[in-house]
């Protein structure tokens, strides 16, 4: 093709390499295209597609087009804001706690001194610890018969049959799990601070207090940020700890379990690809603010 | 300039999902407009004299077969007829009932033929009929109808035909340490009486299907319904079943019931009355044989429901179906083998040596099953007497909202009143699915 157009001129020939040149650009990054296409956006438009249908339940393939029915219905149910108070109380809750806990954590392990890389390795034990497993696990440190919580205190409360125990107690088993993974993520932050910066505050006589609030936080911001919003994010989506450890009864049904039970075990696919398709905007529209206001800082910090 | 990119990508991928919700509708968004009449119209029907000359393997999916009933069963089955060229695998799914529902619906709606039998829940056939995943199999009951305990069909039956073969039956009992209580109460009044002085007692009362059985057997004892006699409408919200839940919730304020059965399924409510930790409890007959293994062996004694003062008495069925995938590529060999399980000689089996209740009326005269269940008699009548939960398409709907209801009643969230109330509105909206 473009031998066989070589004599007409320059202008034209010029015209059509850089036509080919972005025609070979496309075609080099179509493979992985094609890819992410299948693999992130195929399933996200098709849940959308089936969240503006319904699907009988009581007559094999029959379905209907339903618009924006299934959302109304989805905002209409008290069972949807039920679900959408207890993910953000959880979520609220869970990673101020594994924040806080993460952050002393990471503090222990940076300081220098003997077994230090034993305790590395130690506080990562439960992070390693499958959700599952560690559902199970609290489970039945809150038995109410035999648990230990129940022994140690002398009480008899049945704490996953009462509400807000059974949140309590999911929030306590995910803030255990996850803290070693937050303090992880802080103490990457804690290494790449230089000491000399330490050094010169010592020399300007800043105590101790001083130089964490003046050095080690603000230096730690994009680090803590970073880990905020893994988490957040990941705990917007719970589902493994409620699913074991209550199937969601005595208000701890979150977002996704409710998508679940409605998608999965009650079979309505319109409707539970509607919850989904909320719950991912909902997600979205979290780390949206996230960058659009905390991430500015972000920035600002990368061009201090 | 990174922050700015993953905005962007936010902004797209939200922005996308909203342009898909708005265009659309104009093309394909008919759906594909069947007309309803009955919704089983057309399902496959089973040839009884296809499994005469069956040849070839047959799959039979089952949960997790923890008692080895199954196991058994397929070995005898392979035995017998292997030589003849027809052979049976056991597909385990998961041991949790919502699991192994799942398991099957997802073969089903991918029309697949990995299971030819399924060993499914009596509250799942009907549901699974109106998908027509399902044989027919009104031509080979019909007959064998006789040799049945009737209250069996009644889960199998769907639009007046037979899409399953009862395989197993369940009626609940009393379980009680005659040590500790000397004599069985006659009515529930007086259990939770009886109960309440000595040392309590345990029934499932988490939030799953099994607190929807033990709700509907006080509610139903005393009078109460979940539909309208058509099965159309919610019958839910009656002063029966209100009384009937404020008889539970009481038990637990009075210590007649463990506070801790707002948790307990059928495993921890056994554990704990094998641990003496509670002398009576509600259970399925397979807590006999278990409970005769343990350290109360010889120390208690099973009984029938008591009646509910000013009401009767009254038990749910429970047990499992087999039914034939309509995506069988051997539906002749899944007769065969289900007309094996569903034997004299199999149902004995089960009966005498793994504790389940047999679904013909000969295997209770059986002399082996009679030595083994020293109730079998009553177990029998208990099982003739008992009622289906409602035949439903939407029934797991429809037992959410019972169960959710009444736990959170039990747990102490809400009035027994706005409890029933709030159910009955779920079952309503339950019963308009599309």
């Amino acid at each position: 093709m473009e031998s066989a157009s070589l004599p007409a001129g320059t202008e034209p020939r010029r015209r059509s390499r850089g036509l080919s040149q972005g025609r070979l650009a496309a075609l080099m990054v179509s493979p992985s295209m094609v890819l992410i296409a299948l693999v992130a956006a195929y399933p996200i438009v098709y849940a959308v597609w089936l969240s503006l249908n319904e699907y009988s339940v009581r007559v094999a393939g029959l379905s209907r087009w339903a618009g924006l029915k299934n959302y109304r219905e989805a905002l209409s149910d008290y069972a949807f804001w039920d679900a959408f108070k207890t993910t953000f109380i959880f979520t609220g809750a869970s990673v101020f706690l594994e924040l806080m806990i993460g952050l002393a954590m990471a503090l222990a392990m940076h300081a220098a001194f003997r077994g230090q890389g034993v305790l590395r390795t130690v506080v990562l034990v439960p992070w390693a610890v499958l959700t599952v497993v560690t559902a199970i696990m609290w489970q039945s440190i809150f038995d109410p018969t035999l648990g230990l919580v129940n022994t140690l205190l002398g009480t008899d409360v049945v704490w996953l049959g009462s509400e807000p125990e059974a949140l309590i107690v999911m929030i306590i088993a995910d803030t255990w799990k996850t803290a070693p993974f937050m303090g992880l993520l802080i103490l990457a932050g804690l290494q790449v601070i230089p000491d000399d910066i330490y050094e010169a505050a010592k020399v300007d006589g800043a105590t101790a207090w001083q130089r964490f609030v003046r050095i080690t936080l603000p230096l730690l911001k994009p680090a803590i940020l970073v880990a905020l919003i893994f988490r957040t994010l990941d705990a917007l989506r719970i589902f493994d700890l409620p699913f074991v450890l209550t199937k969601g009864a005595n208000g701890t049904n979150t977002l996704s379990l409710i998508s679940y039970e409605t998608f999965q075990t009650n079979r309505i696919l319109g409707l539970g690809s509607a919850l989904a398709v909320i719950t991912f905007v909902v997600v979205m529209a979290v780390s949206f603010i996230y960058i659009r206001f905390v991430g500015g800082n972000i920035r600002g910090l990368a061009e201090d | 300039m990174k922050g700015h990119k993953l905005l962007w990508v936010v902004c797209l991928a939200v922005a996308m999902a909203f342009a898909v919700a708005a265009c659309g509708g104009d093309d394909e968004g008919g759906g594909s407009g069947a007309t309803e009449t009955t919704t089983t119209k057309g399902a496959k029907k089973i040839d009884p004299a296809s499994m005469d000359s069956a040849k070839g393997e047959v799959v039979y999916c089952t949960g997790k077969d923890t008692s080895g009933a199954q196991a058994q069963s397929v070995k005898d089955f392979n035995k017998e007829f292997g030589s003849q060229g027809v052979t049976a695998k056991l597909l385990e799914f998961p041991e949790a009932a919502d699991e192994q529902r799942n398991q099957f619906i997802q073969r089903q709606r991918a029309k697949s033929g990995d299971c030819d039998i399924f060993y499914a829940d009596v509250i799942w056939t009907a549901e699974f009929a109106s998908q027509k995943w399902l044989y027919d199999m009104t031509p080979y009951v019909q007959e064998r109808e006789k040799e049945f305990i009737p209250a069996t069909f009644e889960s199998v039956k769907y639009e007046g035909k037979f899409f399953g073969v009862p395989k197993q039956t369940d009626a609940a009992f009393i379980y009680r340490r005659t040590d500790k209580v000397k004599e069985a109460p006659a009515t529930w009044q007086e259990l939770y009486k009886v109960a309440a002085a000595n040392g309590g007692m345990a029934y499932q009362g988490a939030a799953y299907e099994g607190l929807t059985v033990d709700f509907l057997e006080i509610a139903f004892a005393a009078g109460g319904e979940v539909l309208s006699g058509d099965g159309k409408k919610s019958a839910f919200n009656s002063p029966e079943n209100v009384k009937a839940l404020e008889f539970m919730v009481n038990g637990i304020k009075d210590g007649a019931a463990d506070k801790a059965v707002t948790t307990y399924m059928e495993e921890q409510s056994r554990r704990a009355f094998e641990a003496g930790r509670v002398n009576i409890m509600r259970n399925w007959p397979y807590a006999y044989a278990l409970g005769n293994m343990s350290k109360i062996k010889g120390k208690f004694e099973v009984t029938p429901f008591p009646k509910f003062e000013g009401g009767g008495t009254a038990g749910i069925l429970g047990g499992h179906n087999l039914v034939v995938s309509a995506y069988s590529k051997n539906a002749g060999g899944a007769l065969k083998l289900i007309d094996f399980l569903t034997s004299e000689k199999i149902m004995a089996q089960d009966a005498a040596k793994f504790s389940l209740a047999p679904v013909l009326n000969a295997t209770y005269e059986d002399a082996a099953v009679k030595k083994a269940l020293p109730f079998s008699a009553e177990l029998k009548e208990a099982v003739a007497q008992a009622k289906s939960r409602p035949v439903s398409p939407v029934y797991t709907q429809m037992s959410q909202a019972i169960f959710k209801n009444v736990n959170a009643a039990l747990g102490g969230q809400m009035e027994p009143k706005a409890a029933i109330e709030k159910a009955d509105g779920e079952i309503a909206k339950a019963l308009e699915t599309f």
